[in-house]
């Protein structure tokens, strides 16, 4: 992505004026819609987080950075970032080396593969709310699972309280988010692989390696690259998930299930307190991009 | 298809056995929803793994009847919505990726980083300013009220995938272009787009996804029933009919359907799509 | 050149077409909002809707249905874009004063003084819609909340209605011990759960502890507020709700009772009609619903006859058209209100004189006791500025999951009020 291929193409030749005009021509509209519906809302974003409104009257109420210190006492906001955090490290746990193991076995050479590779990537096509209603419905106590007969092969299952209960709320939810989005880092991994030239691995075994040596010292550190990119968008995912949350209770009961984006959308505007929900927004972004700074940073210096 | 050199006849066995469990996990819960949707509620209460009997395609037919359940119009709304939130992102994408990619100006890494930018913002954290001005503008109730900012938080991404593949176009082919007296637009339209097809797959297939899913922001700007996407049709559906279970998985398996016909049907386009923009980098 | 300044040009004018919204024409447009999504109720308003249009031809009335979350949701963001609807569904009191305060509703006391009309409302329900002296919307219904019982269930267990709380407790172990699920609770909703609170304070502060505490001169964290967190938490221990009552909604609530899967709910004026809509012939329990007060509190201040609850109505938006105010009293007067009052929406009137044409025993029993009521609280949730009306239902839920103590459920009430004011 780094790389320039045309320093100097040849529309660069002639007037300097008439390039400039050229590129204008070329930029006018799409940074007219880029500055109008993400730009110019996110300043005033960043106005709004200033003061103490409700969205209603006029803005008189000028706060400086209350609001944000007010967001980090509170004891909610702090459970929200905090299931933020536990998306972004269960899912570096569980959900990428389980669509990276199942990438492994069925990349290569597998009969079915492409079958396979559907339906694990089926969930990832269906929309949030879809998921959340239909899972709303498997863990419903009157109609779901609990309701089965694998309850008595389950015996736990019988009184397993999903999403009822602070205690389980977040892990039933981030269960599915697994079963939603390892079929997406499941195709990365796949694409990644078929990227890695066979004759390596053909070579490899040759030289007796079995299959632990072959992956772990050979086919990971080649897919190293798809590997950082998919931990990227896990993390980028994991701040602003709501949609899910959203369908399956609304990050209720008591606030256990609550992510910075439902925390925002609730405590900002259905509470009417819009200068504070603009700057959860703008916390929400310094995170994102902290976070985000960070990661190259660590990445950038293991020699990709 | 032969068996891999070294691996025994048991580990295979034991992959297929393990890779069809997780599969099964996986389809399973999708098929007890669209199996139960033709479940009387008493058998659903009661038989969730069962066979439906009988056979109620009354829940389906309902939904299906224009006069009882609005689904079609929600299907359309979302097409509509879906198709012109992808041709104006590949418009827009296309125009700037090039300006950006192939045409030297001051201030072409300042605009490139300004786009980029984007790149961090959440589009939640822009909600409420966004509704303000969609309202100023007159866009709400409106579908441009929610293609326009679907394209315009798109935009930064599709440009960076853009942008980088145009690069990639070799330098002989603007030069002839250029000796046939042939406009930048000319080069981008001719011959910058046939070429840039995979591309363009991923900025589409991407497009379509999120425009297809979102939920969020169709459900400020659509206030008129008749507007209502996909999404909002389902949690406007399941909060009608919350105490009619059989109803609501009738209604969420068609809401499914126009999205696995087509994921079947050019599956290798949007696996292709989504993955191309980022391994193939 | 002109090659790309026509590609720009199409690019605008995709832009701006499919700009495909209607509208124009000389007559009247009233938006109207409203949540009633069960398929009757829906058709009660859309034939009063189709009555008025007939009656007069220049009149458009968009009606606009969401579900009740999606609707307080919603009409939240309409209204910080300061687009009001012309008429929606409100419940008087905080949240309807903050909107009026920012000038975003339409004062129709001159409109409804004119005719006399406003004479013909009882003044109780209007109060609610009223803030500072002027009206701003009208209640169709105001009635209390009370237990609704399976009276089957309590009599093949001996119990009688309580009269006190203990009584209560004592018949909750009873219908425990014999397997049926006491209470039924949409605990994930939070409003009926903060029903139970509210009421436990009105029993034990009365009308004093709650002005002293909305007025500061007292506070949330007094006594009567911290007991009723208590004998909440006296209820939540002996597990009388159903399974998995935290992630549950109102409708799984009502679903259970009217099916007699749990033998009683604490809920408004509404229940019977909501529970009918929840069975499968439409009925409900019929003869086997019983209506009680909320029982008395031993030692607190309040009397069994004070009673918390509350009204429907509708709020008029800023920019309402005078029309809006003419459907409005359409609705409320002559037959027009008497079909609305034998729709299956239940509806105890808000019209004077209207009593007479209540023929339920149960509606009747709840409309005999929002009149008596010495004390009358409407809904915090409703009452209360609206940041510490949710305070107020995150405090009561923590309560019910056993996360916070009544002090602590107490002191964050305190909290939200301090930082109101």
């Amino acid at each position: 992505m780094k790389n320039k291929p045309t320093k100097t193409g040849y529309f660069s030749k002639g007037f300097f004026s008439k390039n400039s005009l050229t590129a204008f021509c070329f930029l006018i509209v799409p940074l007219a819609v880029y500055t109008i519906f993400v730009i110019y809302p996110i300043l005033q974003a960043v106005w709004f987080s200033m003061f103490k409104w409700n969205g209603l009257g006029p803005m008189n109420n000028f706060i400086g950075v209350d609001n944000f210190f007010k967001i980090f006492s509170d004891p909610v906001f702090r459970i929200a970032i905090g299931n933020n955090f536990k998306i972004v490290f269960l899912s570096l746990f569980f959900q990428l080396p389980l669509a990276l193991f199942i990438a492994l076995i069925i990349a290569r050479k597998f009969r079915g593969a492409v079958v396979y590779r559907a339906i694990f990537f089926l969930p990832y096509i269906l929309s949030e709310v879809i998921a959340g209603v239909l899972w709303s419905f498997i863990y419903n106590p009157q109609y779901g699972i609990q309701n089965t007969a694998l309850t008595d092969i389950i015996p736990f299952l019988a009184d397993f309280p999903f999403l009822s209960s602070p205690s389980t709320v977040f892990y039933s939810i981030f269960f599915v988010m697994i079963w939603k989005y390892f079929g997406l880092h499941m195709v990365l991994y796949i694409a990644g692989l078929q990227n890695i030239p066979q004759e390596i691995e053909e070579a490899a075994r040759l030289d007796g390696v079995n299959w632990w040596q072959m992956n772990r010292y050979i086919i990971l550190p080649l897919l190293k690259p798809t590997i950082y990119l998919s931990v990227f968008f896990s993390i980028v995912g994991s701040f602003q998930t709501f949609d899910i949350v959203w369908a399956m209770g609304k990050g209720e009961p008591v606030h256990a299930a609550e992510t910075m984006v439902t925390y925002m959308y609730k405590f900002g505007f259905q509470r009417f307190q819009l200068g504070y929900g603009s700057a959860v927004a703008i916390v929400i972004f310094i995170i994102t991009l902290g976070v985000g700074m960070f990661y190259q940073k660590i990445t950038a210096s293991k020699d990709i | 298809m032969r068996i891999q050199i070294g691996e025994k006849r048991a580990v295979v066995t034991f992959k297929y056995f393990l890779i069809t469990v997780f599969a099964i996990l996986t389809l399973l819960p999708i098929i007890l929803v669209v199996v139960g949707g033709f479940k009387t509620l008493a058998q659903l209460r009661l038989d969730l793994f069962g066979i439906p009997n009988p056979v109620m395609w009354s829940n389906y037919l309902d939904i299906i009847d224009p006069n009882s359940s609005m689904f079609f119009l929600n299907l359309l709304n979302s097409c509509l919505v879906m198709l012109m939130t992808v041709v104006l992102g590949l418009i827009l994408s296309s125009l700037a990726g090039f300006a950006l990619s192939r045409i030297q100006f001051k201030g072409k890494e300042l605009v490139f980083t300004f786009f980029l930018i984007g790149l961090l913002f959440p589009p939640a954290v822009a909600i409420l300013p966004l509704y303000i001005e969609l309202k100023t503008l007159n866009l709400l109730n409106n579908y441009l009220g929610v293609v326009l900012p679907q394209v315009a938080f798109a935009l930064p991404f599709q440009i960076m995938l853009t942008r980088s593949f145009f690069n990639h176009i070799p330098i002989e082919l603007e030069e002839s272009a250029y000796l046939d007296n042939c406009s930048p637009f000319g080069f981008l339209i001719h011959i910058v787009m046939p070429l840039s097809k995979p591309i363009l797959t991923t900025v589409a297939m991407l497009a379509m996804v999120t425009s297809w899913n979102n939920y969020f922001l169709p459900l400020l700007v659509f206030n008129d029933e008749k507007l209502f996407t996909l999404p909002m049709g389902v949690m406007s559906f399941q909060g009608q009919y919350l105490n009619d279970w059989s109803l609501v998985l009738a209604f969420i398996s068609l809401a499914m359907i126009p999205a696995i016909i087509f994921y079947l049907i050019a599956q290798k386009y949007i696996i292709d799509g989504l993955t191309g923009g980022a391994v193939k980098q | 050149m002109k090659k790309i300044l026509f590609m720009t040009l199409l690019a605008l004018l995709l832009v701006s077409t499919g700009s495909c919204t209607k509208k124009e024409s000389d007559g009247v447009t009233i938006s109207f909002w409203h949540l009633d999504t069960a398929d009757e109720f829906k058709a009660t308003w859309q034939k009063k809707a189709d009555a008025f249009m007939k009656l007069n031809p220049h009149v458009k009335i968009e009606i606009t249905i969401l579900e009740n979350e999606a609707f307080k949701q919603k009409i939240a963001t309409m209204m910080q874009s300061g687009n009001p609807p012309d008429l929606f569904r409100s419940w008087g009191g905080g949240v309807m004063n903050m909107y009026a305060e920012s000038g975003l509703l339409r004062d129709i006391t001159k409109d409804l003084k004119k005719d006399g009309f406003i004479d013909t409302i009882a003044e109780g329900p209007l109060g609610v819609y009223s803030y500072k002296g002027k009206v701003y919307g009208m209640p169709y219904t105001m009635g209390a909340v009370g237990l609704w019982y399976n009276k089957k269930m309590f009599k093949d267990n001996g119990i009688e209605p309580f009269q006190t709380w203990d009584d209560l407790i004592a018949g909750c172990k009873k219908l425990k011990a014999a397997g049926i699920t006491p209470i039924a609770l949409g605990g994930n909703d939070k409003w009926p759960g903060h029903f139970w609170w509210v009421y436990l304070a009105v029993r034990t502060g009365g009308k004093d502890a709650f002005d002293k505490a909305y007025g500061r001169s007292g506070s949330f964290s007094d006594q009567p507020f911290v007991e009723a967190g208590r004998l909440l938490k006296q209820l939540v221990e002996i597990e009388p709700f159903q399974k998995g009552f935290l992630g549950a909604t109102y409708t799984d609530q009502s679903t259970l009772v009217a099916n007699g899967k749990a033998a009683m709910e604490l809920m408004g004026q509404w229940a019977p009609s909501v529970q009918a809509q929840n069975t499968d012939d439409k009925k409900g329990l019929g003869d086997d619903l019983g209506f009680m007060p909320f029982p008395a509190v031993s030692g607190g201040a309040g009397k069994i006859t004070d009673a918390m609850g509350g009204g429907d109505g509708f709020a008029v938006g800023k920019n309402a058209p005078d029309e809006t105010i003419e459907f409005l009293k359409f609705l409320m007067s002559g037959d027009n209100y008497k079909d609305l009052m034998n729709s299956p929406i239940s509806i105890l009137p808000t019209v004077k004189g209207a009593e007479k044409y209540i023929t339920d025993p149960q509606e009747k029993a709840v409309a005999e006791m929002t009149a008596k009521a010495e004390y009358y609280q409407l809904y915090y949730d409703q009452y209360l500025p609206p940041a510490v009306g949710e305070v107020v239902k995150d405090a009561t839920q923590g309560l019910f999951a056993g996360t916070k103590t009544p002090e602590e459920a107490a002191a964050m009430i305190e909290k939200a009020m301090q930082e109101e004011n």
